[in-house]
């Protein structure tokens, strides 16, 4: 277990080496990202659609956006990361979940730099300076639990179905949409007659009580409701638990796959 | 039970693969089920193996491409599970299945030895002791904090090695890499591998280099077609080896271009000092050129001519004698003392005809020649000597330097 987790730690600084090589921004382009989907949304739909009646709206779609881009840029990493390791994978023997975990850890230290700046910002703008903040570290634990689970698991369906990759890119547009990202689903005009449409947007999206649970925090200042840290605490365990497996389940073949 | 520290146990290993055109299912292929079993054939690289290696050997694994070499280092170190059968090595294993696999190529050498060390399940504060002599003997100097990829492949190779021969293993998994490198770091290796072994190190060696293995094994397993063909003494299994890579054993074939009737080689084979038939030879070892003529009608003056050939066709050799009168049949043979050839495949050409007879109707049969490799020269003419320098012997390289 100690010796794994030396190994583990070196296989992050290789993925953060990798990732940030020969940029001199290195992590703060991961914020240019974010930023500029921020500026783009605040724009469409508080001013030129004017359905978004949120106050501080850019602030509102920010900390949306960043656990989306974890989310989303964690599972595409993921995805290809046991394929692009082949070589490591039939060489070597060593415990082959640090692959896919290592590169989702990696996501998980760009999203946790970009907590740390905006919830200052969050504090300040909106005087959310509440005990529920004291909640963000562990939505945040069970978010990565979320992330990691699923992270395994498509790296190794991957590994065996080499479509799952672009079927998870091209099925990540239309899940950004229907994640409450832009407004909050009660906010929605079109789910007013409509509550079960409502509850599908909101409990059947297992991404979207996460994004909901930040921003609680950190924009709105309360504790989420415990129903929902309930929900959140079983989708994040579940999804590891599942995840790992399923991970399990398949790998013992990888080096004859790959 | 599990094995001792150092020792291998294969028992009845067995592993098939499903090789596919197209390597990789995609979703589609399980939807239409079809589809998946038309593409698929079976090739079985292990077939009921069976191997038992004591703590502290050197075993070389030699065979044809295909012959399960590779499929058996993997399984052995868990990489490749079996699909019946048991692999297992006893305490620590290190394997060097591919030089520098996991490199971070934006890392240092430094930050890759702590990389590799890890992935073989090494502990920082045991890296951290043995560091200082992984450096010293990649020979990389200031190389070593620098990333590898500026590395040339020369330092990428000394680098893997140096990590894997650092780390403190019971049994090390070698696949093919001593054949790459410069020679004296090649030495280096070798000698780095008999002080592990000294140290009690088992140690399986994957080589298509025959002097590799004699200079580090003293035990040799033929795998062909993922069976055991040979297991036991490294010369013996080296020539069990070229055996399979050469021609059908101890044969030769007829050139003569159908003009039967007259005055022929019927028979030719190459003996060994006990008389068996053979076709893989050692450099300096006897040999014999055995032949038998047949004529149907009696012949005057008669002679037989022997020619070697290299793989390029060029002459090495050529002999002949006068065998005189023939009726019937006569046998005739070339005993060679000490056959001064280096390794390679040659051609062992006879004829006979009466000592008038035109160029062009000589050549009758040839017989397939394989001489193992071994090291200390390179070339075709088996020359080896003793070097001195200073007045001090010296042991000779292997002639990998044209000049």
């Amino acid at each position: 277990m100690l010796s794994y987790r030396f190994l583990f730690e070196q296989m992050v600084r290789r993925e953060l080496r990798q990732k940030y090589k020969g940029s001199a921004l290195g992590v703060l382009w991961y914020l240019v990202n974010p930023l500029v989907l921020m500026g783009a949304y605040a724009l469409v739909f508080s001013v030129l659609l004017r359905v978004a009646n949120v106050p501080d709206y850019p602030l509102f779609l920010l900390i949306g956006l960043i656990v989306w881009v974890f989310f989303s840029q964690a599972l595409l990493a993921a995805a290809p990361s046991l394929v692009t390791n082949a070589s490591l994978v039939r060489k070597v023997r060593f415990p082959r979940e640090a692959i896919p975990a290592s590169v989702a850890t990696v996501q998980l230290v760009t999203f946790l730099v970009m907590l740390v700046l905006v919830t200052p910002v969050a504090l300040v703008v909106r005087g959310t300076l509440d005990p529920a903040l004291a909640l963000l570290p562990l939505i945040v634990a069970l978010l990565f639990c979320f992330v990691l689970g699923l992270s395994l698991a498509v790296a190794v369906l991957h590994a065996h179905y080499r479509d799952v990759e672009p079927v998870l890119a091209a099925a990540l547009l239309p899940w950004f949409f229907v994640t409450p990202i832009f407004l909050r689903v009660e906010d929605l005009p079109g789910v007013d007659s409509r509550a079960w449409l409502g509850d599908l947007l909101q409990w059947g999206n297992p991404i979207a009580p996460f994004v909901d649970a930040v921003r609680d925090v950190l924009y709105a200042g309360v504790a989420p409701s415990v129903g929902h840290m309930a929900y959140v605490a079983v989708v994040g365990l579940l999804a590891l638990g599942g995840g790992v497996a399923l991970f399990r389940r398949m790998e013992r073949d990888l080096a004859a796959i790959l | 039970m599990r094995p001792r520290p150092g020792e291998v146990v294969l028992n009845n290993a067995t592993r098939s693969f499903q090789v596919r055109r197209d390597r990789n299912r995609t979703l589609k292929e399980l939807v239409v089920r079809r589809s998946s079993n038309s593409a698929a054939a079976t090739v079985k690289a292990l077939r009921d193996v069976t191997l038992h290696i004591e703590p502290g050997e050197a075993v070389g694994l030699v065979g044809r491409n295909g012959a399960g070499k590779s499929s058996t280092l993997a399984c052995l170190a868990g990489i490749l599970p079996l699909d019946s059968g048991r692999a297992e090595c006893g305490g620590r294993v290190v394997t060097l299945l591919e030089l520098g696999a996991g490199f971070g190529a934006d890392f240092s050498g430094r930050e890759n030895i702590y990389l590799n060390g890890a992935l073989h399940g090494f502990e920082r504060d045991e890296i951290e002791e043995r560091i200082a002599d992984v450096i010293s003997f990649s020979e990389l100097g200031e190389f070593i904090d620098l990333p590898v990829k500026v590395y040339s492949s020369g330092m990428f190779l000394r680098l893997g090695f140096s990590i894997a021969a650092h780390m403190d293993a019971d049994v090390m998994l070698i696949d093919e890499i001593l054949a790459v490198g410069d020679e004296s770091f090649q030495r280096k290796c070798l000698a780095r591998i008999s002080e592990r072994m000294e140290a009690g190190a088992t140690m399986v060696l994957v080589s298509h280099d025959p002097s590799a293995i004699e200079r580090v094994c003293r035990r040799v397993v033929v795998l062909d077609a993922g069976r055991v063909a040979f297991d036991g003494d490294v010369a013996e299994g080296l020539m069990a080896h070229h055996r399979l890579l050469g021609t059908s054993e101890g044969g030769s074939r007829s050139v003569r271009p159908g003009h039967a009737g007259a005055l022929e080689v019927a028979e030719l084979e190459l003996q060994d000092t006990l008389g068996r038939s053979r076709n893989v030879f050692r450099p300096g070892e006897a040999l014999r050129v055995r032949m038998s003529l047949v004529t149907p009608e009696p012949a005057e003056r008669v002679v037989a001519a022997i020619e070697v050939r290299d793989g390029r066709g060029e002459t090495c050799f050529r002999t002949d004698s006068v065998v005189g009168s023939v009726s019937g049949t006569v046998e005739v043979s070339f005993a060679i003392d000490r056959l001064a050839l280096l390794g390679g495949d040659y051609d062992v050409a006879v004829g006979a005809a009466p000592q008038d007879a035109p160029e062009g109707r000589w050549l009758d049969r040839v017989a397939r020649l394989s001489v193992s490799s071994v090291a200390g020269g390179h070339g075709v003419a088996d020359l080896r000597g003793e070097w001195s320098v200073a007045g001090e012997p010296a042991e000779a390289l292997a002639g990998r330097r044209s000049l």
